[in-house]
């Protein structure tokens, strides 16, 4: 063709697809590569459709290109068989078969129609060669796709991912906004006054982009930009958003697969009702464990304080609800219940002005063994030091009123019995409580044991550990040489009814509305966590949580391995079943309790139950003939 | 192979011949005529195809064409190597109303090549390929149009219309906006194609040949789906 003549030939972008560079240019890697270098490889694009259901690429065959999801998604297995990946639009798939020279190894199946674009190898090499950002990307992906795969695995195992959708995860409502051609300058005014760390940049019509504080700080300020550009300049045009009634499941697949960690959710008629973040879903899953301690930890005043307490139910029914095990549900929960018992403390001393003397705040029971769950009153006391004054215990008494009010406003409702700093009894110097423990143990009555075991469960959280330590010492050695206070703990634990019949049927009770339940706490964790008590007592094992206890037994030989770790896993067992249950009750809005119904569990459930039960009635057997004199 | 398909395979055939001597500035059609054609019989998914779009200034048959795009293809994928867009050079005042949906403003239409320059590669393109669009009736009439004006004969053109697979794949749909090419692409899940540019539309109607091929039987015949297209 003869060029026309004149200064401006003018045959603009000629052959470019303006529809594929766009996308290229917004698809990592390609977006790190130089505008020019897009649109030639876009030239070099072929476009092809797979219908739901098609295999795109078989395991065995042989490749030469490399792949990029337009629309819809894939999923890659590996050898045909385990799920390894799903990948939606902008993921780009099969570069391993090019790194290893063509074969492949995942079959490729088309989840959804999907529309795919895909390049030639040579122009893959070529790129990994010349841009290291383009390469770096492919080294990256291996491991994310490894990473990937887990999480999927791990998935698997978290139906609750499936079933909440979005909507339950984030506030409704207006998302902070600014149209396309406001200044950067006003937009991170915006994002300032408002307090967000995303803006999402509507015009009348609607969403055209997102705009974050790594936004900010990548294009912006990295980048050089001048504060009077439009915003528009720097946004991530078009982001990808999903429906709000998306499962998180879909969420995280399209955050992992696509590198990113906001997601504009859209209600039925494509209004925009919020942006998800990753911490929204990772605040979900429990992970947010340790945000929440930093929160209590770090509560500058008491009502932030109560505040942030009040979290703790919430995250434990996230946590159990997206699959977690029951032991680390539990440890979960504990360490949010230390955390509160610490800070109330500081928050008090920082009323009242500094301790006169040397002092511990000790836990008793389930927190102290690690074992708690929420809805838990509290349990708790402070060890002072012998050299108190008149004065000195007047502040003490402040402060375990402080410290107790606090902790009931923040959820951990008063002790009925007692048990916490408020009270006088409670409020004992070293000294003073060890002649306690001593009257226990030397002169013991089956009421006084009943209302004592607690007290053997103890753990400091806060103040001098030397104090507490110190006193445990004593406690564990007077009780180890004691057996007539250990056939006291026995037999008060052989007082719990395991709810076994001779045939392996389950004798229940019923319960205020005629339903057989099973009292879960009572009938088969309070036994198990008695045995565990009473035995590590009899050796002068120091340990305090049931788990621990029960391996210290079997390593010090004092438990048969096989008996130790049935026991564990009876205990473990029950407490899962008691978590789920609630998780649900603490989900509903209904205070949480331990009355499970069999007929609530599946066949197979009631099967395991069934055998922890028998687990349990043994290990009270054994307990019976060798602690507590045959007697009972 | 059916009948019609015959006597439709016979009757491309005899006017392919006729061009087969033309020569001068009507060479391009003789070349045209060479190409190695597929037999209406044979399976759709074998065929080679060529989308193409024209931009019009307006609807009548006097409308003036702005750009021309076009990608050849087959059921295997769309190589975007292949794809041409050209503006064509008019010198008329254009239509507003064209010009606002195509964007493609007086002064760069002016700048374009002449018709003239462009059909001979359009043709070399074409040749063998089974052109596919949406609406495909306006892409035929513009070609029979303008190749009558240009080499004094109309061109034989085999073609396939997206838009009538789509009435045949989804009949009953009430209106005809179930039938528009955005419309008919998000029912594949294809993703939405923003440019008004024949480049573009040439390839959302591939894509949409693509996936509509996807739903039909894999021993569909070139020629059921040629016969689809012709009437509209």
């Amino acid at each position: 063709m003869t060029p026309i003549a004149g200064p401006c030939t003018l045959r603009p972008m000629a052959s470019e697809i303006a529809e594929i560079t766009a996308f290229l240019g917004g698809t990592p890697p390609f977006d790190t590569l130089p505008v020019g270098e897009v649109s030639a490889l876009a030239r070099v694009v072929t476009v092809s459709y797979a219908r739901a259901g098609d295999v795109v690429l078989e395991s065995g065959t042989m490749n030469d290109r490399l792949y990029v999801v337009r629309s819809g998604s894939v999923e890659l297995r590996l050898a045909g068989e385990e799920l390894t990946a799903r990948l939606g639009a902008g993921s780009c798939f099969a570069y391993p078969s090019l790194l290893r020279g063509g074969e492949v190894r995942n079959t490729t199946i088309a989840l959804e129609d999907t529309l795919l674009y895909s390049l030639p190898a040579e122009h893959f090499h070529r790129l990994r060669k010349d841009a290291p950002s383009f390469g770096a990307h492919f080294a990256d992906d291996e491991a994310q796709r490894i990473r990937h795969a887990l999480k999927q695995q791990k998935l698997g195992r978290m139906p609750e991912l499936d079933r909440t959708s979005l909507e339950e995860l984030v506030r409704r409502g207006d998302p902070v906004s600014c149209p396309p051609d406001a200044t950067i300058r006003d937009a991170v005014r915006v994002m300032r006054d408002r307090d967000v760390s995303t803006l999402a940049i509507c015009t009348t019509a609607g969403l055209v982009g997102i705009f974050t504080d790594k936004d900010l700080r990548n294009r912006v300020v990295a980048g050089e930009t001048p504060l009077d550009q439009p915003v528009s300049a720097v946004m991530t045009e078009g982001p990808r958003t999903l429906s709000s009634h998306a499962s998180v499941a879909e969420a995280m697949a399209m955050m992992a697969a696509g590198g990113f960690r906001h997601i504009p959710l859209l209600d039925s008629a494509g209004n925009l009702i919020s942006i998800l973040s990753a911490t929204d879903i990772l605040a979900f899953m429990g992970s947010n464990a340790i945000d929440a301690g930093m929160a209590i930890a770090k509560a500058p005043t008491p009502e932030a304080f109560v505040a942030a307490s009040k979290q703790i139910d919430e995250g434990f029914a996230a946590m159990v609800g997206s699959g977690f095990h029951a032991i680390h549900a539990m440890r979960f929960t504990s360490a949010l219940g230390e955390a509160a018992h610490r800070r109330a403390a500081e928050l008090a001393e920082a009323e009242l002005g500094p301790p006169p003397v040397p002092y511990a705040l000790v836990v008793f029971g389930s927190l102290a063994r690690e074992e708690q769950l929420v809805g838990s009153d509290q349990d708790n006391g402070l060890v002072l030091s012998d050299e108190i004054d008149a004065d000195g215990r007047a502040y003490f008494e402040r402060l375990g009123g402080r410290i107790s009010d606090l902790l009931n406003d923040a959820g951990f409702v008063y002790c009925k019995g007692g048990i916490m700093a408020k009270e006088a009894g409670q409020r004992l110097t070293l000294g003073d409580w060890q002649r306690r423990y001593e009257h226990w143990i030397d002169s013991p009555t089956e009421d006084a044991v009943l209302r004592a075991t607690i007290f053997f469960d103890m753990r400091c959280v806060h103040g001098s550990q030397s104090l507490v330590r110190e006193l445990r010492r004593a406690v564990i050695g007077k009780v180890a040489a004691s057996p007539l206070f250990i056939s006291y703990l026995a037999r008060d634990a052989l007082r719990s009814k395991v709810p076994l019949g001779i045939f392996r049927n389950l004798v229940l009770e019923k319960s205020d509305d005629g339903h057989k339940v099973f009292d879960a706490k009572a009938q088969a964790i309070m036994p198990v966590i008695d045995v565990a008590r009473t035995l590590a007592l009899a050796h002068g094992i120091e340990a305090v949580g049931t788990v621990e206890r029960l391996r210290a037994l079997a390593e010090g030989g004092k438990m048969a391995k096989g008996d130790s770790q049935s026991l564990e896993d009876a205990f473990l067992f029950v407490n899962e079943l008691r978590i789920a249950h609630q998780a649900v009750q603490v989900k509903a809005g209904d205070r949480p309790d331990n009355a499970i119904e069999p007929a609530s569990l599946s066949p197979l459930e009631r099967d395991y139950l069934k055998d922890a039960f028998s687990v349990i009635r043994n290990a009270l057997d054994s307990l019976r003939r060798n602690q507590a004199g045959g007697i009972a | 192979m059916t009948g019609g398909d015959w006597l439709a395979g016979w009757r491309f055939a005899r006017r392919l011949k006729r061009l087969a001597n033309a020569d001068g500035d009507a060479r391009p059609l003789a070349d045209y005529a060479k190409g190695a054609w597929p037999v209406r019989g044979s399976p759709a998914r074998e065929a080679p195809f060529l989308a193409l779009d024209f931009e019009l200034d307006g609807l009548g048959t006097g409308a003036h064409v702005l750009q021309a795009g076009w990608l050849p293809f087959d059921a295997g994928g769309i190589p975007l190597a292949g794809a041409e867009a050209r503006d064509i050079r008019s010198g008329k005042t254009l239509d507003d109303a064209a010009v606002t949906v195509h964007g493609i403003g007086e002064e760069r239409a002016r700048k374009g090549e002449p018709l003239a320059e462009v059909m001979p590669e359009l043709l070399r393109a074409l040749s063998g390929r089974i052109v596919i669009a949406h609406g495909a009736s306006i892409e035929r009439d513009v070609l029979l149009r303008t190749t009558r004006k240009l080499y004094g004969m109309a061109l034989p053109v085999r073609s396939i219309c997206t838009l009538a697979i789509e009435r045949k794949l989804h009949p009953g749909l009430v209106g005809s906006e179930p039938y528009r090419l955005a419309t008919a692409r998000s029912r594949y899940n294809l993703p939405p194609h923003g440019q008004h540019d024949a480049l573009g539309d040439a390839l959302a109607a591939a894509e949409l040949f693509l996936a509509q091929l996807s739903r039909l039987p894999a021993d569909t015949s070139l020629g059921s789906l040629e016969r689809l297209a012709v009437g509209h």
